[in-house]
């Protein structure tokens, strides 16, 4: 049985390859138990791959990754009900309104009825989603969307809590909502993964940060290690090696 | 600062051309590039058709023409819309006038293989001036780019025309209808003309000859002062068109496309309060309700099945009626095939629900049933209660629960087996009926149900033949082990590579060193296969099964079926071969992409 001294997530040397792409590649990671954990890296670096891969969407080519030490890809059904999990741009059933969507989820994983009412009214009401009762998810602007599936990943309260990009696209009131709630759920002992580009707000959240780029872990570890005296950035543009453009050339907008 | 100026109307038209072209050059990789050869030969197999009928049966050109046009109508509506390689979204910020974006797009429209093949098939026009001497060449050619850009002009406007009113369930449907009995004309048409006094009445050579696609042939000969009307009475059409078609996409680019229906006015039904596969088929029956392509395609099926059997009343044969229903479930159970491919990424969410994938599979399973099963009982009752066919009643009855299981259960099984990956509901452009599927893939699979659905039923069809009362106990004992049998292999299979269909419908499939795909078929194999796609069914059904039934129950009108017009003794043996040919051509259309597509 998995216990709290287990690490929330682990993975051990994961590999996915897109025709000769190696998107991740050997990709080791370790998430404490009851830590809330940024995941940075540039654009396609890996993070969403290595993400899927941990949660059971995607199937890797090579390596394990057990969440509190069961094994996503041979105890699956055991591994997905410890974990809410958002991923980035996936479909809904679109067709639905944001209420019917929860409560569809929740009466197929077996939550009681009334119990299912009673946290869907209360998610949308939090989320401020309530108001667009009978609009389907498919006319749901970007933000929404990603409100829409926090509230799915949160419906059946997981252990982990695993969240591709939450803030994208979100208006500042709600994104200071969302904060909130993540908070108060790593402060009861649930532990959170996010990805994000925002290194401001993964400092600002995290304890934990693991830098991937180019498929491989640049650092990982507890917040104040990976970005020593400086800020999180600068220890970002240093990993990654990025040279910051945009000083030549375009003389025609500036003249 | 910035200079403001678009360039002139000949420019930007250059511009869309070169556009257009660079567009299909960087999307001609793998399976489309041999699509679009497939697509371009067969194109020019019917071309050189059309001009050998100019040149021998010049009485039918007007006829040929208007096939082609019909071509022009209804392939956007069949395919969902038609391909737009050149959206006008992205030439929505650009500072001209809607009219000057249009005519650019149109030339945009015409760099493309179709209006090329169409062309040449178009040139049967001057070959047809040719016997009213040189005049009637030069009004034959004017004619044929006159007659081009108009075919080009109403496909587009019927294109904007759905992408803009395509909005409400009603529309939908309409749609979907229009498209079922266009279908059922085209299979069964001949009848009602034949009813009507054939070919050889007045009013059809006048009908052909009234289609924007006769006014060629209409125009060489006529005497030079009427030639002349008739060609500006169409160029004048074609402004018409173009005027209309610049509204159209002006209000098309500002209005924004709707990807579903609002449940209901006031507060939507609440969900039942249960769990497992009927909360599935509960969400199911929402998107069945609420999506337009669901609709317009439950729209197509339903309107082909009342359609086709009715067309053959005027002949006095009764004998198509009472399976009105068996038809509708095939049709509905072909136009079902690609279910999880339709959703998109949604899987994704029944794949991280544990022990889900069961409940997902019977759910769909449970709603399509009671959608498509009280329509097709009804239908089967009240068609052979109006036919007067006593003889059909242990058919119908045999039939009906083996296609219903059969449907429900095959349904699933190739959704989970052969998907085709479309674009996700909420990604997709201004054309609310396309799902961004290659439409090529979804075709074959739909074929592949009407032929995989009416085999499932045929030991039934045997049972009936031995004891009329049997039939209907084995008909029942199919359909519930279809149902339950393939289902369960469809739930098998999705927990086992639900992540493999997942992956598939995000990232397309994936390219394997080594593994042949249906790009390496020879380009002979390739026209053969799509031939074959659209013939097999004239020797299988109106060659094969129509005259074997008719023999069957001793109807002696001979109609056009070969087999009829036989001496007695050749014509069992024609029946059979014509049926053996069919599943013959199917079998090779079939087997042969399949056995490079599967995973080695």
């Amino acid at each position: 049985m998995p216990t709290h001294r287990e690490p929330a997530l682990r993975t051990v040397g994961l590999r996915k390859a897109f025709g000769d792409h190696e998107a991740v590649d050997d990709i080791h990671l370790t998430v404490p138990a009851g830590s809330f954990y940024g995941l940075v890296g540039p654009n396609g670096a890996g993070k969403t791959t290595t993400l899927a891969m941990a949660v059971g969407l995607l199937r890797p080519d090579a390596g394990t990754a057990e969440i509190f030490g069961v094994d996503v890809w041979r105890d699956t059904v055991q591994a997905k009900g410890l974990i809410g999990v958002l991923p980035d741009g996936n479909a809904m059933p679109e067709r639905l309104t944001g209420r019917e969507v929860l409560t569809y989820l929740g009466l197929l994983r077996g939550i009681p009825h009334d119990t299912v009412a009673e946290r869907t009214d209360e998610l949308l009401q939090v989320l401020e989603l309530d108001t667009a009762e009978r609009t389907l998810v498919i006319e749901y602007s970007t933000g929404m969307r990603k409100k829409i599936g926090l509230a799915v990943a949160l419906l059946h309260a997981p252990r982990l809590l695993v969240l591709d990009e939450p803030f994208e696209a979100v208006d500042p009131v709600s994104a200071a909502t969302i904060r909130t709630i993540l908070r108060r759920f790593v402060g009861s002992g649930g532990s959170v993964i996010i990805s994000s580009h925002v290194m401001a707000l993964v400092e600002q959240l995290c304890d934990h940060v693991g830098v991937i780029s180019d498929g491989r872990v640049m650092a990982a570890g507890p917040l104040a290690d990976v970005r020593g005296a400086g800020t999180l950035e600068d220890a970002f543009v240093d990993l990654v090696g990025a040279r910051t453009g945009g000083t030549e050339g375009l003389a025609w907008l500036t003249s | 600062m910035a200079h403001l100026l678009t360039p002139g109307p000949a420019a930007l038209a250059k511009l869309m051309i070169r556009m257009r072209l660079t567009l299909m050059r960087n999307s001609l990789g793998g399976d489309d590039a041999a699509n679009l050869y497939t697509g371009v030969s067969v194109g020019l197999i019917l071309a050189a058709g059309t001009i050998a009928v100019a040149v021998l049966w010049p009485a039918y050109l007007p006829l040929a023409l208007a096939a082609w046009l019909s071509g022009w109508i209804f392939g956007p509506i069949l395919i969902g819309g038609g391909n737009e390689t050149l959206r006008p979204e992205y030439f929505a910020m650009l500072p001209a006038t809607p009219r000057r974006t249009a005519a650019a797009l149109l030339a945009g429209a015409f760099a493309g293989p179709a209006p090329a093949v169409n062309l040449i098939a178009l040139l049967s026009l001057p070959v047809y001036g040719w016997r009213h001497g040189p005049a009637g060449v030069l009004i034959g050619l004017v004619a044929a780019v006159i007659t081009l850009i108009t075919m080009v002009m109403i496909s587009r406007v019927v294109v904007a025309l759905i992408g803009l009113f395509v909005r409400s369930r009603a529309t939908a449907a309409s749609v979907g209808v229009v498209a079922g009995t266009a279908i059922a004309l085209c299979s069964n048409g001949w009848a009602p003309v034949a009813a009507l006094g054939g070919d050889t009445a007045a009013w059809s050579h006048h009908l052909v000859r009234a289609l924007p696609s006769g006014w060629g042939v209409a125009a060489i000969e006529a005497p030079w002062p009427l030639a002349l009307a008739i060609l500006a009475a169409n160029a004048g059409l074609i402004a018409l068109l173009l005027a209309s078609w610049a509204t159209l996409l002006s209000r098309r680019v500002v209005s924004a496309a709707r990807g579903g229906v609002p449940p209901r006015r006031g507060a939507p039904r609440p969900f039942p309060t249960t769990g497992g596969a009927r909360v599935s088929a509960a969400k199911e029956l929402r998107a069945w309700w609420r999506d337009l392509v669901r609709i317009q395609l439950l729209g197509t099926a339903f309107s082909f099945a009342l359609v086709f059997p009715f067309l053959l009343v005027p002949l006095d044969a009764w004998v198509v009626v009472p399976f009105t229903g068996l038809i509708a479930i095939v049709m509905a159970a072909a136009s079902s095939a690609n279910l999880y491919g339709a959703d998109g990424t949604a899987l994704w969410l029944t794949l991280m629900t544990p022990g889900a994938e069961r409940a997902d599979v019977r759910g769909r399973q449970l709603a399509w049933f009671l959608i498509v099963g009280p329509a097709a009982i009804a239908l089967s009752l009240a068609g052979t209660l109006i036919s007067g066919e006593p003889w059909a009643w242990p058919w119908v009855l045999g039939l009906l629960p083996a296609l219903l299981g059969g449907g429900a259960g095959i349904i699933v099984l190739l959704a989970v087996t052969s998907l085709v990956p479309g674009t996700d509901p909420h990604k997709r452009g201004g054309n609310p009926l396309s799902t961004g599927a290659d439409e090529t893939a979804e075709t074959s699979l739909a074929w592949l149900v009407l032929i995989a659905l009416p085999s499932i039923a045929l030991p039934t069809a045997g049972a009936i033949l031995l004891n009329p009362w049997a039939g209907v106990a084995s008909g029942v004992l199919t359909g519930a082990l279809s149902a339950w049998g393939l289902g369960r292999i469809a739930y098998r299979r999705l927990e086992n590579h639900g992540t493999e269909l997942l992956n598939l419908m995000k990232h397309g499939p994936a390219p394997q060193a080594g593994k042949p795909t249906t790009a390496d078929l020879p380009v002979v194999h390739r026209i053969g296969v799509t031939v074959c796609y659209l013939t097999a069914w004239l020797p299988l059904f109106p060659q094969g099964v129509v005259p074997m039934v008719m023999k069957i129950f001793g109807i002696a009108d001979p109609g056009w079926f070969l087999a009829l017009h036989l001496p007695p003794i050749w014509q069992w043996p024609t029946i059979i071969f014509m049926i053996a040919l069919g599943l013959l051509m199917y079998g090779y259309a079939i087997l042969i992409p399949m056995r490079l597509n599967s995973p080695s």
